[in-house]
């Protein structure tokens, strides 16, 4: 992949599968760690430490089969965290003071959620769900997961919105950032149209989710993704592939 | 056998019923069609079907197997895929989606995963259990949907225009799905204002308008078919003769995004003043891509792109000089009132009030949306939403009027009413018109120039001129 395809858009913090070791790892045992990892960053201060946690945060990353472009696209948005806070250190302890303690803390605001993202980019939604069942209700994991499931389509179609609105003579591109207009249309044409397509999107995930059967009884079985690898790995050595014979007639 | 006898219900607060005594049978392994323009209460009767009508009064009965089906068994009973592939999937990995049925019927762990595994061999997706759905294909994502149905073990299957966001292969590859849960026994009822697709896999075809059957045939109904419009044509003159000269010149485009190095790939294309273009090609084949590119929306990587008299131009530049229309027009309807949201961009190009009010008037009676005025655009149907926004595009009079997609959600009849209004627009205004979409025009006439795309280049151009 090229630097300008590095630098454009794509969806961050999305579960990606492969096979890894962090991939393997049962959802508790990443949350424990993880919860850990970030904790270690939140209290480290000098630079030694710091440079070893970190080290540890990218192994961690890195041996979850995650990439360098994985990376840059769940991260860039701490960038603006990044400028903020140093912008905001070196007007509090000027230069070059400043410096040392605005890159170190926006650096560990960015560590403190790695852990957190290999935890997204590596346990798939089930998982969670059958790890949390206990602690939360399901009604609550539900409308989180899904929420989580939609966050590149609403990032999509806030693309797409904005695209059509610029066509039209919206004022939204950075210069006009300044300007009252570009307020007043980045909510009227953007945010407005944005919102629409949210609560119908809303309303038919919600129809969806009562047609099949979401609700209808207080409890809920939960399946398990290991299982069923071990199912379908099973029925391959097997010699009698699903998609032969009459595993594929729905009885 | 299901058998539906005299249902009528009318949506809270309205006064005349959305569907009124529908009757009809459906047995196992048959497939049935309901067809009407939109509105008629085709997507209203699969939602009684499923029993998710909460609101307003439902009279007379469903029964299936001979019985009254009780609450369970019209959830795992009936399987209702929704028009929306997109906002019907709750999860984010295949096999999550195809779980979460069973899981909420409290079916053991075990028999989940065997009906994962059925489900999605039936549609043919198994190999991509782990993938993330946004990674779909708009087919794909329809399958997922049937799938993500059929682990529940339905008997009937309920689909609600299940093709609309789908090109041939989508279509192609849905069929073979239905045509073997048809061999299974599994009854499918569809609702589709375009039953092109399907004529080889349905045994009977219901009719319906206002709410009730008006017909029922054991052979297509010739209105609803999409490409089959008998004297329906717009026909109009063919104008290649009076072409003005070259509006839009691409040479060797090529844009690539994130995992798709070749979207657009040395693209040549060009269109000249007045011309009527059909951009034609599968869903993922780079027509809207290369429309944004025209449009200024966004960059290419290389070659040379020309439009009116400027060399790559951006939105700015072509503001008021070329339009694109998004397919769906909820992305960019905000305004108060129609004529607000016609007037958008006419205020921003600081056009004099009075030049304002004439071009929306003209812009609205050009679109037949003259009557819509005063509405809040938000409360308008589909078919109204589009008329509105399309009078939105060309209000300022561009010379480019760029559609993608123009035909997804709209029946024959709206169909056919926006390539009359494009064919007054060229005849009126001499505006040079580009139509991207999967599927073949409603009338073949239409169009000056046919260019076909495949896998980011233009393979074949047929002219007509």
């Amino acid at each position: 992949m090229n630097r300008k395809n590095i630098l454009k858009s794509d969806y961050a913090c999305q579960y990606r599968a492969a096979d890894s070791p962090v991939h393997r790892l049962p959802a508790g045992w990443k949350m424990l760690l993880s919860t850990v990892l970030s904790v270690c960053i939140l209290v480290t201060r000098e630079p030694a430490p710091l440079l070893l946690i970190t080290a540890l945060c990218f192994a961690y990353y890195f041996f979850a089969g995650l990439t360098l472009s994985d990376l840059w696209r769940d991260t860039r948005i701490f960038l603006i965290q990044f400028c903020i806070l140093l912008a905001l250190f070196l007007y509090q302890y000027g230069y070059p003071d400043g410096i040392w303690p605005g890159v170190r803390t926006s650096i560990q605001i960015v560590l403190f959620f790695i852990p957190g993202i290999v935890f997204l980019r590596t346990t798939q939604v089930s998982s969670m769900m059958k790890g949390l069942r206990g602690i939360v209700p399901h009604r609550v994991l539900f409308l989180l997961f899904t929420s989580l499931r939609f966050v590149p389509f609403f990032a999509r179609e806030t693309q797409e919105i904005t695209m059509a609105q610029r066509l039209r003579g919206a004022r939204l591109s950075p210069c006009d950032i300044r300007r009252t207009v570009f307020w007043r249309d980045l909510f009227s044409c953007i945010i407005l149209p944005l919102l629409v397509r949210a609560l119908k999107t809303a309303d038919e995930a919600a129809l969806s989710a009562e047609a099949r059967g979401m609700g209808a009884r207080k409890e809920r079985t939960y399946y398990d993704a290991r299982e069923l690898e071990r199912y379908l790995a099973e029925s391959r050595e097997n010699s009698h592939p699903p998609d032969k014979g009459d595993s594929g007639k729905l009885s | 056998m299901l058998e539906a006898n005299d249902l009528t219900y009318t949506y809270a607060g309205e006064s005349l019923p959305a569907l009124e005594n529908v009757s009809f049978r459906v047995g196992p392994g048959e497939c049935v069609c309901f067809c009407g323009h939109s509105g008629c209460g085709k997507t209203t009767l699969l939602l009684a079907l499923k029993g998710l009508l909460h609101e307003g009064t439902l009279e007379g009965e469903v029964r299936h197997g001979g019985g009254l089906p009780s609450g369970g068994d019209i959830l795992s009973g009936f399987g209702l895929v929704f028009q929306n592939a997109e906002s019907q999937l709750l999860c984010s990995t295949v096999f999550d989606e195809v779980a979460f049925g069973p899981e909420n019927l409290c079916i053991p762990p075990s028999e989940i995963n065997r009906r994962i595994v059925q489900a999605l061999t039936a549609v043919n997706l198994l190999e991509f259990g782990n993938r993330n759905v946004e990674r779909f294909s708009a087919g794909q994502k329809q399958r997922l949907c049937i799938a993500a149905v059929l682990s529940m073990h339905p008997r009937v299957l309920l689909l609600d225009e299940p093709t609309s966001q789908l090109d041939r292969k989508g279509r192609n590859d849905l069929l073979a799905v239905l045509s073997g849960l048809k061999e299974q026994g599994i009854s499918v009822i569809i609702a589709e204002h375009n039953i092109e697709p399907f004529v080889g896999l349905i045994d009977r075809y219901y009719t319906m308008s206002g709410g009730s059957i008006t017909g029922v045939l054991d052979h297509p109904p010739e209105q609803y078919r999409c490409g089959h419009l008998n004297g329906s044509t717009v026909h109009q003159p063919r104008r290649a003769a009076a072409y003005g000269s070259t509006l839009i010149s691409a040479e060797n485009l090529s844009v690539s995004y994130p995992g798709n190095p070749a979207v657009l790939d040395n693209v040549t294309f060009s269109a000249m003043k007045g011309e009527l273009v059909h951009l034609h090609g599968e869903n993922g084949c780079g027509k809207s891509t290369l429309l944004k590119a025209i449009a200024g929306a966004i960059r290419p990587d290389s070659g040379h792109l020309w439009v009116g008299n400027k060399d790559f131009p951006d939105t700015g530049e072509l503001l008021g000089k070329a339009a694109l229309l998004f397919q769906n027009p909820q992305r960019q309807l905000f305004e108060d009132t129609v004529a607000d949201e016609v007037a958008f961009t006419l205020k921003r190009l600081k056009l004099p009030p009075e030049e304002i009010v004439h071009r929306v008037r003209s812009a609205l009676a050009l679109c037949e949306a003259a009557h819509l005025s005063d509405r809040l655009p938000l409360t308008l149907s589909f078919g109204e939403q589009h008329r509105v926004a399309l009078a939105s595009v060309i209000a300022p009079d561009p010379e480019l009027v760029l559609l993608d997609e123009p035909f997804a959600g709209l029946d024959p009849t709206q169909r056919l009413r926006l390539l009359k209004t494009l064919s007054r627009l060229r005849e009126e205004r001499g505006t040079t018109i580009v139509i991207a979409s999967h599927d073949p025009l409603p009338d073949a006439e239409w169009a000056d120039r046919i260019v076909v795309m495949e896998n980011g280049r233009c393979v074949d151009k047929t002219d007509f001129g």
